[in-house]
């Protein structure tokens, strides 16, 4: 058991921790918890929102949303590198909403807009959750697992004519 | 620049918005900004990525763990090495496949080499941007006697695909050694004419001193890693933080600067390009001997085991991070990169633009060091 997951464990007893290995800690929790842990964690030294990515499951109906927080300054009384958070949190596929970090961290906002555009997550309290990077629109949200890439290509774009010489 | 729309704000001043971009010479690739200026101040800045949007990460889930390769090494442009590594690591610790020692090395060296080759290319884009033909002329030559290395090594000069699963793709050829220190000493010797030319030249701190300034607490905010960082005096690199190869067996030190503004991070490159040159004769005069790679698993037929894993290495740009799944398959489940650019080009940029001058733009955005290509990917 790694300290940082002590101290997760010692003030929320409901999220439970594990060390992956020597570099990583895993966290899951639910999104009831995420700001307040993440308020948590960043005044225990772990002040740098690495990743916020996201997992479609489709056969357990669930997006994973996984958050990575790391330490900017060491910390001193750990022999060693600080492991990097994983933090884990599952949404329904069906109504994936949850709260912005943006308040906890700044950074989240281009994240928070990618998951928004790639996943169809609504992050509420986010001021621009606008598209980020596509200009089409999609009925599926394309990183999502059920999105058939090949089958969009063929249907999009099979009616242009070929260049002729 | 094309003026989309006038507003009205007072009978003095008027708000103009103003686009730039996505062609610009403080871009490497096509990105642009939206302006907000009164005058040829900067009221606010948006920026407006998307124009190299490839779906590389959902692309990465058709294509098998080797397959991939190419894809990756494509997210950054100008320096592919670190890619190629950054997905070998993940690929590595997934499966379980060891490096062999001098893999190792060689690896540390190549990364160093691709490092430098990307700082010259970003000394190229700000010393051409201020005006120095000279100087651009320079860095762009001595980028290409580094290439000249890679070709050498696997007959590619942009993207090598050298770094593998298990080492490296083979043993360095005959001779090479030499060659490079040839090359690095060659590069060096010109260290006082790029001081005389360039750093010390006034133009160049007059153009770069204070603008763009992001304060050390500012930067950790944004999420800010590599120089945006270390030019605001956090001593923070993936190298030391949280080391990957052999670089705790190597002797060297981190750079910083306290300014936080684009004079210090420029110079903080060039520190790091010396520093790298030296790290690599440290690395050439401690090469072990031995075997340079483990052999991985027939590509074609290659399964990973189901797990899942976030790695970290500093490119030459900041933290660059990436987690991979694996579901047990042929195929990543899911890739998604962490590329400091990110943070930098679409949350740094913003703020650090706010209230400079229009001519300063292109100016902020090279000496932030963003390529467009790894914040779309």
């Amino acid at each position: 058991m790694s300290k940082v997951g002590e101290e997760i464990t010692a003030h929320f007893p409901e999220i439970n921790t594990h060390r992956i290995d020597e570099k990583r800690v895993e966290v899951n929790t639910d999104k009831g918890y995420l700001l307040s842990l993440l308020n948590f964690l960043k005044d225990g030294g772990y002040d740098h929102l690495g990743l916020i990515s996201c997992v479609d499951r489709m056969e357990d109906g669930v997006l994973q949303l996984v958050y990575v927080l790391s330490r900017y300054a060491q910390d001193e009384s750990v022999p060693g590198p600080d492991p990097t958070l994983v933090v884990k949190i599952p949404l329904s596929r069906e109504e994936p909403t949850i709260v912005s970090s943006m308040g906890v961290f700044i950074n989240a906002e281009p994240y928070e807009r990618e998951l928004y555009e790639m996943f169809g997550i609504d992050f509420t309290g986010h001021p621009r959750l606008d598209p980020l990077f596509l200009e089409r629109d999609y009925d599926i949200p394309p990183l999502r697992k059920d999105f058939d890439t090949r089958r969009y290509v063929t249907e999009e774009f099979e009616t242009i004519p070929p260049v002729e010489d | 620049m094309e003026i989309l729309r006038q507003r009205d704000t007072g009978p003095t001043t008027r708000e103009l918005e103003l686009y730039f971009g996505p062609q610009h010479l403080g871009m490497v690739g096509n990105f642009s900004i939206t302006l907000n200026v009164k005058g040829d101040r900067i009221v606010s800045a948006e920026a407006n990525p998307g124009y190299l949007h490839r779906g590389f990460e959902k692309l990465m889930e058709e294509r098998n763990w080797i397959q991939n390769f190419p894809l990756v090494c494509r997210v950054n442009v100008i320096e592919p090495g670190s890619m190629e590594m950054v997905y070998s690591m993940a690929v590595e610790d997934l499966a379980g496949i060891e490096v062999p020692e001098r893999g190792e090395y060689i690896r540390c060296i190549y990364l160093e080499l691709s490092r430098v080759a990307s700082h010259l290319f970003g000394l190229w884009a700000y010393s051409k941007m201020l005006g120095f033909e000279t100087v651009g002329g320079w860095a762009m030559y001595h980028r290409d006697l580094i290439l000249d290395l890679f070709e050498e090594l696997t007959g590619g000069r942009v993207y090598n695909i050298y770094i593998w699963p298990g080492g490296v793709r083979r043993d360095l050829p005959e001779g090479f050694i030499g060659r490079v220190k040839r090359t690095l000493h060659e590069i060096g010797g010109k260290v006082p004419d790029y001081n005389k030319t360039f750093f010390e030249n006034r133009v160049f701190h007059e153009r770069a001193r204070g603008i763009g300034v992001v304060g050390k607490d500012e930067a950790k905010e944004m999420g800010g890693t590599g120089q945006v960082l270390r030019a605001a005096g956090q001593e923070y690199d993936i190298r030391k933080v949280d080391p990957y190869g052999v670089y705790d067996e190597v002797d060297w030190e981190v750079h910083t600067r306290e300014e936080g503004d684009a004079y210090s991070r420029i110079m903080v490159i060039r520190d790091e390009m010396i520093e790298s040159v030296h790290m690599v004769f440290k690395l050439l005069k401690d090469i072990p001997d031995g075997p340079a790679y483990n052999k991985v698993p027939n590509p074609f037929k290659w399964r990973i085991p189901e797990g899942e894993t976030y790695v970290r290495l500093e490119s030459s740009r900041g933290e660059l991070g990436l987690y991979l799944l694996s579901d047990g398959g042929q195929r990543p489940y899911r890739a998604h990169f962490r590329t400091p650019s990110y943070p930098h080009g679409l949350t740094v940029l913003e703020k650090a633009l706010d209230g400079e001058s229009i001519s300063d733009t292109g100016n902020i955005m090279i000496s932030l060091y963003v390529t467009a290509p790894e914040i779309d990917r």
